[in-house]
């Protein structure tokens, strides 16, 4: 007998697949790299239309009110597919807005996307709230480049932003996609969100599940190759230096595996602050690692086929190098975890 | 040139100030200090230059053209110019053909094929690899049948390595089917405008097409067109083991690179981080221990020695530890990691550029697998 969740993550891992299609195709994600915004809006439009916005708000405010292990199942799944659209921000949007979600980004007629990082290589945000009014800029904001509205993290709460209300700076990141930072100097109105740290910590958690499936995409990508390569009259997956090397990989793949899950569920039958603060932290630095692990092999295993902008596994490579230090790079993870070592730690 | 100077008659130092000068004086108006390779029309300049004042075949013998220089006047070289930053020239020539053509060919190919690589004439490209041959590269299948007085070629090469911009390929072509691999192989000349020659570029991971593949589809080159022999072709392209597989295991790379990893460091505000410095000694006394490493082989070319198979070694452990220092550089540039492009403009603090530009050093030119397999068995005498 399998948990409400193994079911519950079923049935949207289900629905997702009219967004990440089931055969692995990355045709659609090569077409929308390195164009606009880097995405195609009418997937989001797609996930709206799926509910897939609403897992995270809670079901008082109308929403599905799913927990972290079928999001983290979900963010896995699209992890595989390396879906470029900001789904999982809109997710995150929805956490903070809960009943205060519009209509119109819940169906995903307009993209909605959260901001909350106030300066690259950091972990937090601080004031920009004065009143009635918002003022500042928020950094690595996801999607941003296609999204019509920002969810905006501040202390006193959050503020939801029109397009027009800020302004977008773009740089292109290696997975075709933009790295964007806004700034915004307006009237808005700022709705309380007491739950601002936890959805960082959802959030790391499920980007973690992210880096996760796409590494386990190419893991196995990279394992199809070495049973069809072959050189010396043999597949080079008999030789046993790479036998050895892939092993490991598998190794690291589901240390990440459990960690992601074991964690996603003390978040969801309530950690206390410090265990999710570690656990997120924890979680990410693994996937960071496997992620980039991955990549390395991969790219090697593959020989001059490797270094191709052709074969598929460059896209996994691309996404993990893009994405590998958001919501903190391995160093400063580990140093968010040395500070943490004595707290609460009676022993 | 006829006035260049007895170069390895000078001090180590008068070369080396003789070098900057040259390259400092001559250099073109071109990029410097590219991490990626130049095509043809950007570096052409360069190339022009070197061969105009006589600079452009540092190791071929003067009676051909070359400097003559010896393998440390040689390296001297290389130093200044990498220190200034010059583009790596079309260099397939000049490094891969000339020596074995002085080793293997004719009379009349070297007078035919030296003075146009020495002039920029004829551009050439390396056709060894294929789909199924790589690092069993005895495996070639590309097939060249002698019909009339002609190679008649047809197959495929892949990988050729700035292939797009050359005008000419020497290529390993199977010319007996019916014996071990490697003893039905020839080496053949082939200009790239023949009919039946193709080409297709294929994009690096940085999206640049860097390489591309060679079709041959009946070919006819003349019979002369064949270096070493028929069916001595693989003792002729293994043969091709001049000191410059030295030069690969230099610790310049990973030395340059270390000073990127500072800028990236400081850029992140982490310079002064303890843990950070922790990793940072670790790699720079892995590039000093290379470097001394390395010089114990500069010596052995310096005092007349031969290289043996063990150079292998520096080979592995540089490329290795290139890659090591953009595995940090990609850790401490965080979110900026992910650019496209180099932030600010400032290709030194491009981590993704150093990390994806490490990556075919442990392929090409025998993978790291293949030469640890080589190593454990001709060096550690490990059964097979
Ligand atoms: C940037 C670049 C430029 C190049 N330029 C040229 C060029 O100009 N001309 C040219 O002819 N070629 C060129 N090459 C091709 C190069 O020589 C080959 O990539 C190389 O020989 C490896 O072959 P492969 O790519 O087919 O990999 P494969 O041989 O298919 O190897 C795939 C993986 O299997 C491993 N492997 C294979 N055999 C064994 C074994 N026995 N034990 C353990 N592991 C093994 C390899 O190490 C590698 O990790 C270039 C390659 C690159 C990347």
């Amino acid at each position: 007998m399998s948990e409400e969740w193994v079911e519950n993550a079923r049935m949207i891992v289900e629905s997702a697949r009219a967004i990440v299609p089931a055969d692995g195709s990355l045709e659609r994600v090569r077409k929308v790299r390195f164009e606009g915004p880097g995405y195609d809006r009418a997937v989001m439009q797609e996930a709206g239309e799926l509910g897939l916005f609403l897992m995270r708000v809670e079901e008082e405010a109308g929403g599905l009110g799913l927990g972290m292990r079928e999001t983290c199942e979900l963010a896995r799944v699209l992890g595989r597919g390396l879906l470029p659209e900001p789904v999982l921000a809109a997710i995150m949007a929805g956490a903070m807005l809960q009943g205060s979600m519009p209509e119109e980004a819940m169906t995903g007629a307009q993209v909605i996307t959260w901001a909350w990082q106030d300066a690259l290589g950091s972990l937090g945000w601080k004031g920009g709230a004065d009143g009635g009014r918002i003022k500042g800029t928020k950094q690595a904001v996801q999607g941003a480049a296609g999204a019509d509205l920002f969810a905006v993290l501040t202390d006193q709460g959050v503020a939801l932003l029109p397009r027009d209300a800020v302004t977008l700076q773009t740089a292109e990141s290696l997975d075709g996609g933009q790295l964007c930072t806004i700034s915004f100097d307006s009237e808005a109105e700022i709705l309380p969100c007491p739950t601002a740290q936890s959805v960082l910590e959802d959030a790391t958690l499920a980007h973690s599940a992210y880096l996760l499936g796409l590494s386990e995409r190419a893991l196995e990508i990279t394992l199809e190759y070495l049973r069809v390569r072959k050189q010396f009259d043999r597949p080079i997956g008999s030789f046993q230096s790479l036998q050895h090397r892939a092993t490991e990989m598998k190794v690291s793949l589901e240390l990440s595996r459990a960690a992601i899950f074991a964690t996603a569920r003390r978040f969801d039958t309530g950690a206390d602050a410090l265990t999710r603060a570690r656990g997120a932290a924890r979680v990410k630095l693994r996937a960071a690692e496997l992620a980039m692990h991955v990549s390395r092999e991969a790219i090697q295993m593959h020989g001059a086929m490797g270094i191709t902008d052709e074969a598929d596994i460059g896209l996994f490579v691309r996404k993990a190098m893009s994405e590998a230090n958001l919501f903190g790079s391995p160093r400063l993870l580990r140093a968010r975890l040395a500070e943490l070592l004595d707290e609460g730690d009676a022993a | 040139m006829t006035d260049l100077p007895d170069f390895n008659a000078m001090t180590d130092a008068d070369f080396r100030a003789l070098a900057r000068d040259f390259v400092e004086t001559n250099y073109p108006d071109i990029p410097r200090y590219t991490l990626g390779r130049l095509h043809w029309d950007e570096v052409k300049p360069w190339y022009l230059v070197l061969s105009e004042h006589g600079w452009i075949c540092p190791t071929w013998p003067r009676e051909h053209g070359g400097m003559g220089l010896t393998a440390g006047k040689h390296l001297i070289l290389i130093e200044e110019f990498e220190r200034y930053g010059a583009a790596r020239v079309n260099d397939i020539g000049p490094v891969m053909l000339g020596p074995l053509l002085l080793k293997y060919g004719t009379e009349a190919q070297k007078a035919e094929f030296l003075p146009k690589i020495l002039s920029g004439e004829h551009v050439w490209a390396q056709g060894y690899s294929e789909p199924g041959a790589g690092s069993d590269l005895a495996a070639v299948r590309c097939e060249a049948v002698l019909e009339g007085g002609d190679w008649v070629i047809n197959g495929q090469k892949t990988w050729c390595t700035l292939g797009m911009d050359a005008n000419w390929i020497f290529i390993l072509a199977r010319t007996d089917k019916t014996v071990k691999k490697q003893a039905g192989i020839s080496f053949l000349l082939v200009p790239m405008d023949a009919p039946g020659v193709t080409t297709r570029n294929i994009e690096n991971l940085e999206r640049e097409a860097e390489f591309c593949e060679v079709f041959f589809d009946d070919v006819r080159v003349p019979a002369d067109h064949i270096v070493g022999g028929v069916n001595e072709g693989w003792t002729a392209a293994k043969a091709l083991l001049g000191h410059e597989r030295v030069f690969i295991g230099a610790p310049r790379l990973s030395a340059a690179a270390m000073t990127r990893l500072k800028r990236i460091a400081l850029r992140a505000g982490v310079w002064h981080d303890p843990v950070f410095r922790d990793r940072y000694v670790a790699l720079q006394c892995d590039v000093a221990d290379l470097g001394d490493l390395f010089e114990t082989y500069v010596d052995k070319l310096r005092g007349g020695q031969t290289i043996g198979a063990d150079v292998a070694m520096l080979k592995i452990f540089q490329s290795e530890l290139y890659q090591r220092i953009s595995e940090l550089m990609m850790e401490v540039a965080g979110e900026e990691a992910g650019l496209a492009q180099a932030p600010e403009g400032d290709r030194q603090l491009h981590a993704a550029a150093t990390w994806l530009s490490a990556r075919p050093t442990t392929i090409f030119g025998g993978s790291t697998e293949i030469m640890r397999n080589m190593l454990a068995k001709a060096i550690l005498e490990l059964p097979s």
